[in-house]
């Protein structure tokens, strides 16, 4: 975006502006805002509002502030979490990360890299809690992106990364490639120009299949593909587990990860931060990394840097059987005319590296940052989309179902740099897919900015261990490994988990790591009981058992406000609910 | 590709399981029983009776299957002809299994089988390791889970607080841990309205039992006992659409759906609970089967299987509610015994077991007919003039009904009954008049001979 320097220009740029405003959307009024331009007025309803920002998008300011407010809505809060104490009171971090996804956990790992102290901090009871948990898993190979954004950029260095950082975190990895398929042969051979400039411009491998090719490669694919395009590089890893081991390996090295830990302020003088403050005290850091996800905007307006917005973009998946699992073997979706020009990819089917499929996500524009919630629209929609792809699939196989929501701004792309307007912020902002695929090289770049802020030399950290310590997955071992290994530690022959096959053993492992797994979400997240087909019915009773006697007090299901029990057995109801 | 298309499976590798030498040792048996629940018990009794050695693999830390958590009393009508608590059945089952000596490993989960031979491998992981056993025959006696709130699509919030019964029985009457003090159940399955009465005794106020068909799934002495008894309503085509609460379940949306279960608009309540506790339907454990690749009778969601109780697989059985759910442990019980009884003899003789020669199941048994309209299923599928005799029919009817005959005809002509075969007069047809037939209660047709028969070609059971 050109850097709107000239104030003539920027007048000018702005009364076009609002002249297109006032006829296309009555009632919006527009602002200069720094070099952003700001928007304001009342709307009916949310899409509107989510059209008139990207409309102001297109007119050469450096971002949109959207304050168009919905009518007869109010934003809900923050949700934030009920503890307040001083355990980070007084600490000066060099580096503060806010946000633990997978964004903010790559940064921790990365700078770990360096002799700084680092502290990330997560309102959440774990990581990966928003829309790191809440994705599908794709390590994209960049051909989805327009050349020359942000996006396609750091996609295709990020995903080259993946093959090194899966080994040495010992997160299951595979590049099982992608399909973008077409029905219309039209479509195809008009697709194989636009695509092809892509893959060179980006430079993103891929090739034509026609049907019998296609056939050739996944022999259930139904009469809607008449051909493909196919991505080699396309990987496909649990982004939930890759966060949680960023944040282990992380925390082996030296960065300190406070959870339940909500940024509420801070205090900005001569253009940079001194204070941040937080519900669990008031921390000095030099550098603040702002990887706060749907909540970016949010962070980069306490320190007073607000000049984008996001909008939030939810979507919803499901998941099927492991038995439907063999069908497929690519992540794949059908390609049309309208989603050729979408901002979103339209979702599709992809093998999960678990051996289960999942189907979506679909995506659409609402107001709400953390609601996720499913509908049933919108879920028949996305079956009734995707399930037609391969013969096989159907509905009985869906053995569950998810909400994300995604955080693009305006611009529909990355904000990837140190504030211009305070010295000591740096933003990781605006992160919608394909966050995951560019996480690794975001990190990288946010790492570059952070040392050249801190500035001085600054040594690498000499303790500094790449490798995880990770503990050991029963299914991946050979029947000898096994035997030592049940030979060793009895516990992990006990199988917990009847449809996953988890032993007691692993799941002791995940409550006892380096990040400890303290609620069944968080449990289910590293080791899986409670993600087959029961659903947690056999297993969440013996997962709470073994949390029990390692010392959790309450037993949640996702932190403060989830707990699993209520009173105790025979305890009368009315003294709950005093009107019956 | 072959080899990444089988990596994800959890279970040992192919070369790990057919590759015997990689265990120190292989325990032989003729039988192995998967299963320690009633079906299992009675099943391995039966088959060490029959002159049998047997192994018993459980995968929970005690024998008695889901009973153990099954506090309220019903059990053994039929079988003792006593009211029995779920403990106490399972207990008399357990004490009769040990007093028989028959070998068992408990936290043995079964990560593997497999064909071997003319038999099979098992191969079972438990603190003690991994070990492979091989067997002649293998009894399924897994049971069945829950269906999930997923399965039945309940939309809005994933909050903690939505269990199924079962799980919820468990966390009460085994852990001794509240999971509510103000529930809604969906689905009236029989171990939700044991769950409605259950939670009420324990200070749990229960705001109603919501069904999304018209006439309730589980038994009338459950509605009558642990519903009306207590004041809790039961309300027909209404379904949960939405769960609300970010962290705990805070309220349930409420619908009414019409005749093809879609929710009517307009209809739409918002009830305040701390808890949806579903019991919408069971479903066979069916792992171990599928592993077989083993034939699914798609009505039962069990596996096919003939009046010996034996799959398509030849020396693997089933029973309890792997094979079908039941409505009473008393019939799981049984068809362990029938299970186990057959098992022993199949190992014997596998051969003669097919061939009629030593009066056990001959001729080919054939798929048995019957009317989609008339029957949600009938067990056995498969029925075979040879026996083995007794044959009992357990079938459960499409739609509520009063005045039935339920007939069992050969080839467009109804069958006579072992009575009137033997006084020589006629009239008498394997038949059994039926007042009423709900859906939700199983019924039996015991079926003493179909001697003199010949090979019959076709079977059908006919409800007029």
């Amino acid at each position: 975006m050109a850097n709107c320097a000239f104030g003539v220009i920027c007048t000018k740029k702005l009364g076009s502006l609002q002249n297109l405003l006032a006829r296309k959307y009555p009632g919006v009024e527009c602002f200069e805002f720094g070099d952003s331009v700001r928007l304001e007025g009342t709307l009916g309803d949310w899409e509107t509002i989510v059209r008139c920002g990207k409309f102001a998008a297109k007119a050469g300011f450096r971002a949109v502030i959207n304050d168009v407010s919905l009518k007869d809505f109010t934003p809900p809060p923050m949700r934030t979490p009920p503890v307040k104490d001083n355990a980070l009171q007084g600490l000066t971090p060099d580096v503060l990360i806010i946000g633990g996804g997978v964004i903010g956990c790559s940064i921790a790992r990365e700078l770990s890299r360096w002799q700084l102290s680092v502290l990330l901090v997560d309102k959440e009871d774990d990581v990966a809690m928003h829309a790191s948990s809440r994705n599908d898993g794709m390590i994209h190979p960049g051909i989805a992106s327009h050349p020359g954004t942000l996006r396609g950029e750091y996609n295709v260095r990020g995903n080259a990364m993946y093959d090194q950082i899966c080994k040495d975190l010992s997160v299951p990895f595979e590049r099982w490639g992608s399909l973008i398929l077409y029905h219309e042969r039209w479509f195809g051979i008009s697709a194989r120009f636009f695509l092809g400039y892509r893959s060179k411009a980006l430079g993103v491998p891929g090739r034509h299949l026609n049907r019998r090719r296609l056939e050739a490669l996944e022999p259930n694919i139904t009469k809607e593909a008449n051909g493909a395009f196919e991505y080699p590089t396309s990987g496909i890893l649990s982004p939930y587990k890759l966060t949680v081991a960023l944040a282990e390996n992380a925390v082996e090295n030296d960065v300190q990860i406070s959870l339940n830990t909500v940024v509420t302020g801070m205090d900005v003088e001569h253009g940079a931060i001194t204070a941040v403050h937080t519900n669990r005290g008031t921390v000095r850091p030099r550098v603040i990394a702002n990887a706060a996800g749907c909540f970016c905007d949010t962070v980069a307006g306490m320190a007073g840097d607000r000049f984008f917005s996001i909008h939030p973009r939810k979507g919803e998946c499901c998941i099927l059987d492991k038995n439907a699992g063999p069908l497929s073997q690519r992540s794949m979706g059908l390609i049309g005319l309208a989603a050729a020009f979408s901002t979103s990819k339209g979702g599709g089917i992809m093998r999960t590296i678990d051996g289960n499929v999942l189907v979506g996500p679909d995506a659409y524009e609402q107001p709400l940052r953390e609601d996720f919630s499913t509908n049933r629209e919108n879920l028949d929609a996305v079956m009734n989309k995707h399930l037609q792809l391969i013969n096989g699939f159907n509905r009985s196989q869906v053995i569950a179902y998810f909400a994300g929501v995604r955080a693009p701004t305006y611009e529909e792309d990355f904000i990837i740099e140190g504030s211009r307007r305070v010295q000591n912020l740096i933003h990781a902002a605006g992160i919608q897919s394909p966050g995951l695929a560019s996480a690794p090289a975001i990190a990288d770049e946010i790492t570059k900015l952070t040392l050249s802020r801190i500035g001085g030399k600054i040594l690498p950290n000499p303790r500094f261990n790449p490798v995880r310590n990770a503990s050991p997955a029963m299914a991946k071992l050979s029947l000898k490994e096994k035997q030592e290994l049940i030979a060793k530690n009895p516990e992990y022959g006990v199988v917990v988990c009847r449809c996953e096959g988890i032993s007691k053993g692993e799941i002791r492992a995940a409550v006892r790591s380096p990040l400890p797994a303290t609620s069944l979400d968080a449990v289910k997240r590293r080791v899986r009981p409670g993600m087959g087909r029961c659903q947690g019915g056999f297993c969440t009773p013996l997962v709470a058992e073994l949390l029990q006697e390692e010392g959790v007090e309450s037993i949640t299901k996702k932190g403060a406000g989830s707990e699993l029990f209520v009173g105790s057995l025979g305890d009368k109801a009315t003294e709950v609910y005093p009107d019956d | 590709m072959t080899d990444k298309q089988n990596n994800f499976t959890q279970t040992a590798s192919t070369e790990d399981i057919v590759n015997l030498s990689t265990f120190t040792s292989v325990e032989n048996y003729d039988i192995l029983v998967l299963g320690g629940g009633p079906a299992g018990l009675a099943a391995a009794v039966s088959a060490h009776e029959n002159g049998a050695s047997v192994l018993l693999i459980e995968r929970e830390r005690r024998l008695g299957g889901i009973l153990k958590q099954c506090v309220h009393d019903g059990f053994g009508l039929l079988r003792y002809k006593e009211r029995l608590t779920g403990p106490e059945y399972a207990q008399r089952e357990i004490d009769c299994f040990l007093a028989a000596e028959i070998p068992y490993v408990l936290e043995s989960f079964v990560v593997d089988v497999r064909k071997e031979g003319s038999g099979y491998v098992v191969c079972a992981q438990s603190a003690a390791g991994m070990k492979a056993y091989s067997c002649k025959a293998i009894i399924l006696a897994c049971g069945c889970r829950e269906r999930t709130s997923r399965q039945v699509f309940i939309h809005g919030q994933r909050s903690a607080g939505i269990f199924s019964a079962g799980t919820a029985q468990y966390f009460v009457n085994i852990q001794g841990k509240m999971p509510t003090k103000r529930c809604v159940i969906l689905g009236s399955g029989d171990i939700g309205l044991i769950m409605a009465r259950r939670l009420t005794l324990e200070g749990a106020s229960v705001v109603g039992v919501y069904e999304i068909k018209n006439a309730p799934a589980g038994l009338s002495r459950n509605i009558s006992q642990c519903l009306d008894d207590f004041g809790i309503p039961l309300h027909l085509s209404t379904t949960v659409t939405e769960v609300l609460g970010t962290q705990r379940v805070e309220a349930v949306a409420i619908e009414k759906v019409d005749t093809n279960m879609n929710p009517i608009p307009g209809t739409r309540e918002i009830i305040e609970c701390d808890a949806l506790i579903l019991s919408v339907g069971l479903l066979p454990e069916i792992e171990l089967a599928n592993a077989l690749d083993i034939p699914i009778d798609p009505a039962t969601k069990g596996p096919f299987v003939d009046q010996s109780l034996m799959t398509q697989a030849a020396g693997v059985f089933a029973c309890g509610n792997v094979l079908h759910v039941n409505d009473l442990a008393d019939w799981v019980s049984w068809s362990g015994e029938i299970a186990g009884e057959n098992a022993a003899k199949y190992c014997r003789n596998p051969r003669g077991f097919f061939t009629n020669k030593d009066g056990c199941v001959g001729g080919e048994p054939v798929l048995l007919q019957y009317s989609k309209a008339d029957f949600l299923y009938v067990v056995p599928q498969y029925v075979s003039s040879h026996g083995p005799f007794p044959l009992t029919l357990f079938f459960r009817s499409r739609e509520d009904v009063k005045d039935k005959t339920i007939t069992l005809a050969s080839g467009g002509v109804t069958l006579p009954s072992e009575e009137a075969l033997q006084d020589g007069k006629g009239g008498g047809y394997i038949s059994k008049k039926y007042r009423r037939i709900i859906p939700s209660e199983m019924e039996a047709l015991k079926v003493k001979s179909l001697g003199r028969l010949g090979d019959a070609v076709e079977f059908r059971l006919k409800m007029e």
